[in-house]
């Protein structure tokens, strides 16, 4: 047994007071001459036997209480042989600190922040003449420093070391560890690990650490591995690690569902976790998950957002011993609301006749990012189109020419614009006026069959290809396909060659080859033409099951809500690879506000920068120096890294060797926490008991 | 509620002034004037003789008759009453403003005075360590000066000896007397208190005043102390603190059997605290004798 402050042993003299006080108690007791002493006598001689005891309790609890405290203050503590780390002599030591995440896991002092204190403890135990270096292991290994005898700088590397948001990789670390080794002439070579010992941390199929001596032969180190987590069985935590943003038609617009995924990382199960769903920082919605021992549980939460716009979403589950994973931020765009413009160049009294009747309907939609407003051609050009965001031409006239350039100008400025044939259009003078406009000038009106025919099903013609490239088409994939293949085109508009336009881009084509759909940008603003009606007079494509979707993210992709930009997939620890070349960002500015350049990724417009060092919302910032709101984006913690379950120690012993690996216990709180701490219980209960007895 | 507390007795010297007192008190306590005529009854008429007292005359027969008679009082002089008063070393003992033995004498020289006054025959016996002292009981308003120069210069010194006490006045009181024991019962003697009531066997009329100090009843005493006897030379040194409960429980004891004799005996038992109004212990008594006579 050693004492960390022995000196105060001396306090435990203060147990002979009691005695002394016995015995040279020269107090003179006061003298009352007392009519009734005949009753004291009788008492007296009555309690005489049980005062005797309890005198002797109180002597012997006072006498517990005085040599309790200074043996407590002494603060001892048992050695063990094992902890001893110079078992094999004077030894090159490289001291590996895990810094991964699980080492932020804190029941009131954090592993990392213990360990830190056992690294530094390690280093100070070591010999004078033994070389050593430190080692911060995170998942991306830095190679520790050659072996020196400067421990100041090497303490003041603890004192600055930070745990990450990451798993670590041990065996990678222990590898380098024992290589740095290589050249020391000393024959002992000697790894302290300080760890958590997570099993994803440290891979026990690979191979034990090997140094090479100066002779070339192999040396296996002494590993000496001290348990930050003290000898616990389980480090208990439970964790979000996914999260899927959808969507969600069904309950209106702007409507979302987020769904959760939670890992629950320990031996009991966890009931009732409480999920608070927050929208910009704010609380919108709370839930309960449970979730069985070692399990996986998932929970769906939607919300319904009042604007649309770019929103950081995040699931913050009930905060446990490791709070760091228990949230997860995702960012996503929500449509914003906007007018659409529908010129009706057909109107007619039976509403399935109507030119804009399937196209209301569509664009009425749960689901539409776009509120339709109707009106006549005549109507419509007196319109102010700046109120809108998008016009549908559906079977219109050719317009003036001073319409023309107001609508010209509307899509330079950034508006959207959908033309659709029929037989109001007249493809010569509609090129006259809106020819700029149009991705390809129209040709002549070709008719595959009559639209009265009995030979309609079989002579139309069919969407053969469709565009996999076009943010509109993507949901028309496998056999949501069907939903366009399937439409039969009995009369459509030709369009001229595209050497004569340029950057058209063809959607989808027919079985002749002719563009059923062709889309271009203008100015700012976009234009999509489609070949035929949108009543179904020229095809049947308002009743097939393409036509509502189709629609709608026609009026998604005019309006700009329909980015083109993919899912941000950003994990902390790795980099960040962003498709906004074109738009010339400059840097990322991370949660905590340090911002990082952006590099070239190979030969494509992609841009990338990280690794990304924490989890939560990135901004992008471009050359200008302004955030580029469309471009933000969430990172996450890797699922794995919140796994805490944890290695036995025989399992270490038999992987390492138990030749080689030896146990230190922690040393500082941990360690004297069960004596000291139970002397000074021990003392409390005593001077409980004593006031017990004296009121008695 | 009385005014006449402890603190303002103390504060007159000696037993007469302590007496009349409480004597006053008493009397204003049952509404009568303290000049109010004396306590005697009509008895019969007699023919007038010279010599004869002519205040006594009754001028009404004289009106009827025409004849001179007198009339005859009865005086109430066969209530012959002894105090004995315990003058032992226990006595002594005050924790307030009046020691036992003070609230004996002035209780002694109150019912005294109050039976003087009615005619009855009053006396005392001072007793300690089995030495009677005895004033035989007369109804002379003189002999009232005898009793309280008794009292005055009592002192309360020697051992209780309530056996002897008990013997000594069973000779003394040849006739049916009333016995008003003034005493603390200190005596450990098994059968002491059952030899004093056997006076209630022989025909005398026995009230025991039960004397005790605050103090004693409630043992308020918190340091170690050493207690010393007041009647020989026995001391002991406790911690008042560790046998406080255990000395309650025998007190009350003492107290309680002490009760239970008295009743058991047919004998008026008044126990009386030294920081009680006497008046009020007189009152109470009285009231429950005989209708505020006794």
């Amino acid at each position: 047994m050693t004492f960390a402050n022995p000196l105060m042993l001396l306090g435990m003299l203060a147990a002979a007071i009691p005695l002394l006080v016995h015995l040279f108690d020269r107090r003179r007791p006061k003298v009352i001459p007392f009519g009734a002493i005949s009753f004291v006598m009788k008492s007296e001689k009555r309690t005489a036997s049980r005062l005797r005891l309890k005198r002797l309790l109180l002597y012997l609890l006072r006498t517990l209480i005085l040599l309790a405290i200074p043996f407590a203050l002494a603060r001892p503590q048992f050695t063990q042989e094992a902890t001893a780390s110079t078992s094999r002599g004077a030894a090159a030591t490289v001291v590996v600190l895990d810094a991964s995440l699980v080492m932020r896991w804190s029941d009131g002092t954090s592993l990392f922040e213990s360990g830190k204190n056992q690294a530094k403890t390690a280093l100070k135990e070591l010999l004078s003449e033994e070389p050593a270096t430190v080692m911060i292991c995170a998942k991306n290994l830095v190679p520790p420093a050659p072996l020196a005898f400067d421990r100041p700088r090497m303490l003041a590397l603890l004192d600055e070391a930070q745990p990450t948001f990451e798993s670590a990789d041990l065996n990678r670390c222990l590898e380098a560890a024992a290589h740095v080794m290589d050249d020391s002439p000393m024959a002992n070579r000697r790894i302290i690990l300080v760890s958590a010992l997570t099993q994803n941390a440290l891979h026990l199929e690979a191979t034990p650490p090997v140094s090479q001596g100066l002779k070339g032969d192999k040396i296996k180190p002494e590993l000496v591995i001290r348990d930050v987590a003290d000898g616990r069985k389980t480090l208990p935590n439970h964790a979000i690690v996914d999260v899927k943003a959808e969507v969600a038609v069904s309950q209106g617009p702007r409507a979302w569902q987020f769904t959760f995924t939670v890992r629950n990382f320990s031996d009991d199960a966890a009931k009732d976790l409480e999920l608070q769903l927050k929208v910009n920082g704010e609380v919108v919605t709370k839930g309960f998950v449970d979730v069985q021992a070692n399990g996986t549980a998932q929970k769906t939460v939607t919300h319904r957002f009042k604007t649309g716009g770019v929103m950081s979403v995040e699931g913050v589950l009930q905060h446990d011993a490791l709070p760091e994973d228990d949230s997860r931020m995702v960012v996503v765009t929500v449509a914003k609301e906007l007018r659409a413009l529908v010129v009706n160049g057909a109107p007619n009294a039976q509403k399935y006749r109507d030119e804009a009747f399937f196209t209301e309907a569509a664009l009425s939609a749960a689901g539409s990012p776009v509120r339709p407003v109707m009106r006549d051609s005549e109507a419509a050009w007196r319109e102010d189109f700046s109120k809108f965001d998008a016009v549908f031409l559906l079977n219109v006239e050719a317009p003036t020419t001073e319409v023309a350039a107001k609508l010209t100008a509307f899509v330079e400025a950034g508006g959207g614009l959908f033309i659709s044939v029929g037989d109001r259009l007249d493809p010569e003078k509609f090129n006259q006026q809106l020819g700029a406009l149009l991705p390809r000038k129209m040709r002549v009106i070709k008719t595959a069959v009559e639209p009265n025919s009995p030979e309609v099903h079989t002579r139309s013609a069919r969407l053969t290809t469709l565009s996999s490239t076009h943010s509109v088409m993507a949901p028309f994939t496998g056999k949501a396909a069907e939903g366009l293949t399937s439409i039969h085109f009995q009369r459509y508009v030709l369009f001229e060659s595209d050497a004569a336009q340029g950057a058209a881009e063809v959607l989808g084509s027919l079985d002749d080859g002719a563009p059923a759909f062709i889309a271009s940008r203008k100015g700012k603003g976009r234009v999509l033409v489609f070949a035929s009606s949108v009543d179904r007079d020229w095809s049947d494509f308002p009743i097939r099951t393409g036509f509502l979707p189709f629609m709608q993210r026609v009026g998604a992709w005019l309006t700009g809500t329909l980015e083109e930009r993919e899912d941000v997939k950003a994990i902390v620890g790795q980099p960040v690879t962003l498709a906004g070349g074109a738009q010339s960002l400059s840097r990322i500015r991370s949660p905590s506000g340090t911002e990082s350049p952006f590099a070239a990724a190979g030969y494509g417009p992609e841009i990338s920068a990280g690794p990304l060092p924490e989890p939560g919302k990135y901004t992008v910032i471009d050359s200008a120096g302004k955030e580029v709101e469309s471009l933000a984006f969430a990172a996450a913690i890797d699922g794995n890294a919140s796994d805490t379950s944890r290695h036995a120690m025989e399992a270490l012993t038999a992987w390492a060797g138990e030749d080689v690996v030896k146990m230190a216990g922690p040393s500082g709180t941990h360690a004297e926490t069960p004596i000291w701490t139970w002397l000074l219980i021990t003392a409390a209960f005593a001077f409980f008991l004593e006031g017990v007895l004296l009121r008695r | 509620m009385s005014v006449l507390d402890a603190h303002l007795l103390a504060r007159l010297s000696g037993v007469k002034l302590r007496a009349r007192a409480v004597v006053e008190g008493v009397l204003s306590g049952q509404h009568k004037s303290p000049n109010q005529g004396q306590s005697v009854e009509f008895a019969e008429h007699k023919e007038y003789a010279p010599g004869d007292e002519v205040r006594h005359l009754d001028w009404k027969a004289f009106g009827k008759f025409d004849k001179y008679y007198i009339k005859r009082f009865e005086h109430e002089t066969n209530l012959r009453a002894v105090m004995v008063v315990d003058s032992s070393g226990s006595m002594a003992y005050t924790s307030t403003a009046l020691t036992k033995f003070d609230v004996a004498r002035v209780l002694a020289a109150a019912l005294s005075q109050l039976l003087i006054r009615q005619q009855d025959a009053a006396g005392i016996a001072l007793v300690s360590a089995g030495h009677v002292r005895e004033i035989p009981p007369r109804s002379a308003a003189t002999h009232l000066a005898a009793i309280f120069d008794a009292l005055e210069n009592a002192k309360a010194d020697g051992s209780t000896d309530l056996t002897t006490m008990a013997d000594q006045l069973a000779e003394k009181l040849p006739r049916r007397s009333l016995v008003c024991i003034f005493s603390d019962f200190f005596d450990d003697r098994a059968d002491a208190l059952k030899r004093l009531l056997s006076l209630r066997a022989r025909k005398h009329d026995v009230a025991v005043f039960h004397i005790v100090d605050p103090a004693e009843l409630t043992f308020p005493f918190e340091d170690p102390t050493l207690f010393t006897s007041m009647e020989d030379v026995g001391k002991i040194e406790v911690n008042p603190r560790e046998i406080r409960e255990s000395y309650l429980e025998e007190f009350n004891k003492f107290l309680e059997q002490t009760r239970l004799a008295c009743t058991a005996a047919d004998v008026d038992y008044v126990r009386v605290r030294t920081d009680d109004p006497l008046d009020d212990v007189l009152l109470r008594f009285l009231a429950r004798r005989n209708g505020g006579r006794l």
